[in-house]
């Protein structure tokens, strides 16, 4: 447990009457990728929030580095970095002009500042001059540079807050290859996301529905429990006959079973209830032994819980 | 180590700058509005009444109804008009007051009788008959003088009036020291209604309080820049007042000074409650205008006086810093006004300057800490 980088224990925060966050306990290990995967209004926003000490907890305690919450989050606010969802920088002024902000915000000394900035740019592979209007930067660009900015101060744990929201499918995967260098230099990175396959390149994801943590996991364990069984891919080479599913639904051992597109994944108990589902499969399907994924699990355990 | 921090501050400032000077619409208001108000207030809007149509039937053609003529266009506001049908005039709106002179007024007049003449006015527009009524008077008697041969000192009774600090009753004088109150009102309310709101409407306000940054921080950062701005506006009134108008300045200039930051103050505070409740640019751009603008230009007394207002809105103006702040302007600048006799205008400002910026601090206060 002394590798926490972050340790949260029962925390919930509430709004009058609604519990945004609902007695939420995990530990972060020092230099992990921690994704919180939900959908919105999960309260995964939130739970950064509280973390980054701009929202005071209503119960339960979290250490950040080390601090708790005694001096109002004054002493987080200091170690950790913060990419918001919504803004990322200022778009009327230049990209030395932000970072020079952040920096004044920071309180850094105007030396440890530009030699900062130097290796971020690096780390980045940003290469155009500081008089370069913010507003016309690529979206992709814009991010890795918010995120730049908000490590000027060489914080221990950033936290990204869907960091890839709006953001080209070709800059979304530099941008995760630009997390998993931070990491790389020992440093924490917990991100909320929304996008399955962000998810499977987290270290640990921490599934979130209602306020509440439901599963918490590396990826392929996060599959393991949800399927234990065998899972496989059913392609009917056109519509699905309707009684076929409609037999296969009631099937004893069927765990869960969701259209793809035009096919149908299926998980069941173990293999001898798969082979007795399948058994009546129609002459023109096809099916074949998958190995499930985030999306699956992610239906399974959130909106599965759901019906 | 929770102090507050200049250092944070200005950073803060050094932005706000940065996106003033990136924004036409701020620059241009900033800058703009000054230099239209004092064009417009110093030139196009004149409140003196010149060249005022009088329609004339002349009834009598006599020797001392063409004195009495003479007398009204020499007077320089009047513009006779020989007409038949005055009253038709009037109607038509192609004359502002008929003048009837009856058969018999010279007789009267050379037999040292008092002679009578009949002036009728427009009533609908009762500045313009407010302002023709003060000049009858003088005309009165200047005929006097010239039509019976008596000097203003033998009337039995006269009343003259002085006007002291603008003898010339120029509205220039007037108007243009008080245009101070509708850059500071406007503009100061103006720009920092918008400045936090725009920063709650893009998420950076998010951003800001992630870092270790103070309430009070933010606040000075995004006040003082743009009290400067407001500050260089009112000096470019005081520099076009004396220059371009030869208004006279008769006050202490440091008392001006501290009267505008007095005035100053208490619109940032108010732009920023109003930018801290509204927290959409739109609102709170509305809200800013309305409340900005009405107080300043209705009911400060710089075109209405507020000793001419119904009961209440004499009371209501006691709680409005513009009204305070053009007592202020205006003694200090046409009579000298000292500390002494501008200590309640001066006191109700610092009361409500204090009033305001606590409020707008608190409500801050407790909407940025979680």
């Amino acid at each position: 447990m002394n590798a926490c980088a972050l340790e949260v224990k029962g925390l919930s925060i509430k709004f009058g009457d609604f519990t945004a966050v609902d007695d939420v306990s995990f530990c972060v290990n020092k230099g992990e990728i921690f994704g919180f995967l939900g959908a919105n209004g999960a309260g995964k926003t939130t739970t950064i929030r509280m973390l980054c000490g701009l929202l005071t907890p209503t119960s339960g305690s979290a250490t950040v580095g080390g601090l708790g919450f005694s001096d109002g989050g004054k002493g987080i606010k200091r170690i950790v970095g913060y990419m918001s969802q919504k803004f990322t920088l200022y778009n009327d002024l230049t990209v030395g002009e932000n970072l020079d902000f952040a920096a004044g915000l920071r309180k850094l000394e105007p030396a440890y500042a530009k030699k900062r900035r130097a290796e971020l740019f690096e780390l980045t592979g940003f290469d155009r001059p500081l008089s370069t209007m913010v507003a016309s930067l690529p979206g992709g660009i814009k991010q890795e540079l918010a995120l730049a900015a908000a490590m000027l101060h060489d914080p221990e744990i950033v936290f990204l807050d869907e960091p890839t929201s709006g953001v080209a499918p070709a800059s979304r995967a530099r941008f995760w290859a630009l997390i998993r260098k931070v990491t790389a230099l020992g440093k924490t990175v917990i991100v909320t996301t929304h996008y399955m396959d962000e998810a499977e390149q987290c270290g640990r994801i921490a599934l979130m529905r209602t306020g509440r943590l439901i599963a918490l996991g590396s990826p392929d364990e996060l599959k393991a429990s949800a399927f234990p069984g065998p899972m496989t891919e059913l392609d009917f080479n056109g519509p699905a006959p309707a009684e076929f599913l409609k037999g296969l639904e009631k099937a004893p051992g069927l765990l869960e079973l969701s259209p793809h597109g035009m096919r149908w994944h299926a998980a069941f108990r173990d293999t001898s209830a798969m082979a007795a589902a399948l058994a009546g499969l129609p002459a023109g399907a096809s099916r074949a032994l998958i190995k499930p994924s985030l999306e699956d699990v992610f239906i399974r355990l959130v909106e599965g819980t759901e019906r | 180590m929770n102090g507050f921090s200049l250092h944070r501050a200005w950073a803060i400032a050094r932005k706000e700058v940065m996106h003033v000077l990136r924004d036409p619409f701020t620059l241009a208001l900033a800058l703009g509005l000054p230099v239209m108000l004092v064009t417009f207030f110093g030139y196009a809007i004149d409140f003196e009444v010149r060249d005022i149509k009088v329609a004339v039937a002349d009834r009598d053609n006599g020797p001392a109804a063409r004195r009495l003529k003479e007398i009204f266009s020499a007077s320089g506001y009047f513009q006779v008009l020989e007409a038949a049908d005055p009253v038709g005039m009037l109607d038509s709106r192609r004359a502002d007051a008929a003048l009837f002179i009856e058969p018999g007024f010279s007789r009267d007049a050379q037999g040292g009788r008092p002679a009578r003449a009949q002036f009728v006015l427009d009533g609908s527009d009762n500045s313009k008959g407010a302002v023709m009524m003060a000049y009858l008077p003088g005309i009165q008697r200047a005929a006097a003088a010239r039509i019976y041969g008596l000097e203003p000192a033998f009337a039995p009774l006269s009343v003259e009036t002085r006007f002291l600090f603008n003898p010339e009753l120029s509205s220039r004088w007037f108007m243009v020291p008080g245009l101070a109150v509708i850059i500071i009102g406007l503009l100061a309310i103006l720009l920092t209604a918008m400045t936090v709101a725009r920063e709650w409407e893009n998420g950076s306000m998010e951003l800001l309080l992630s870092t270790p940054v103070r309430p009070l921080e933010i606040i000075i950062g995004k006040l003082a820049p743009y009290g400067l701005l407001v500050l260089t506006g009112v000096f470019f009134v005081y520099l076009s007042a004396r220059l371009v108008f030869g208004v006279p300045f008769e006050g202490s200039h440091l008392l001006f000074l501290l009267a505008c930051l007095l005035f100053i103050t208490a619109a940032l505070s108010q732009g920023l409650f109003i930018s801290v409740a509204a927290r959409q640019q739109q609102v709170a751009m509305q809200v800013a205008i309305i409340s900005g603008l009405l107080p300043s230009m209705l009911l400060s007394g710089f075109i209405f006086p507020v000793e001419s207002m119904p009961a209440f809105f004499q009371y209501f103006t006691m709680i409005l810093p513009p009204r305070w702040f053009m007592v202020a302007a205006r003694g200090i600048f046409l009579k000298g006004s000292g500390l002494a006799e501008l200590a309640v205008p001066l006191a109700a400002l610092a009361a409500l300057s204090l009033l305001l910026l606590a409020l707008a601090l608190k409500k801050f206060k407790t909407d940025l800490e979680p």
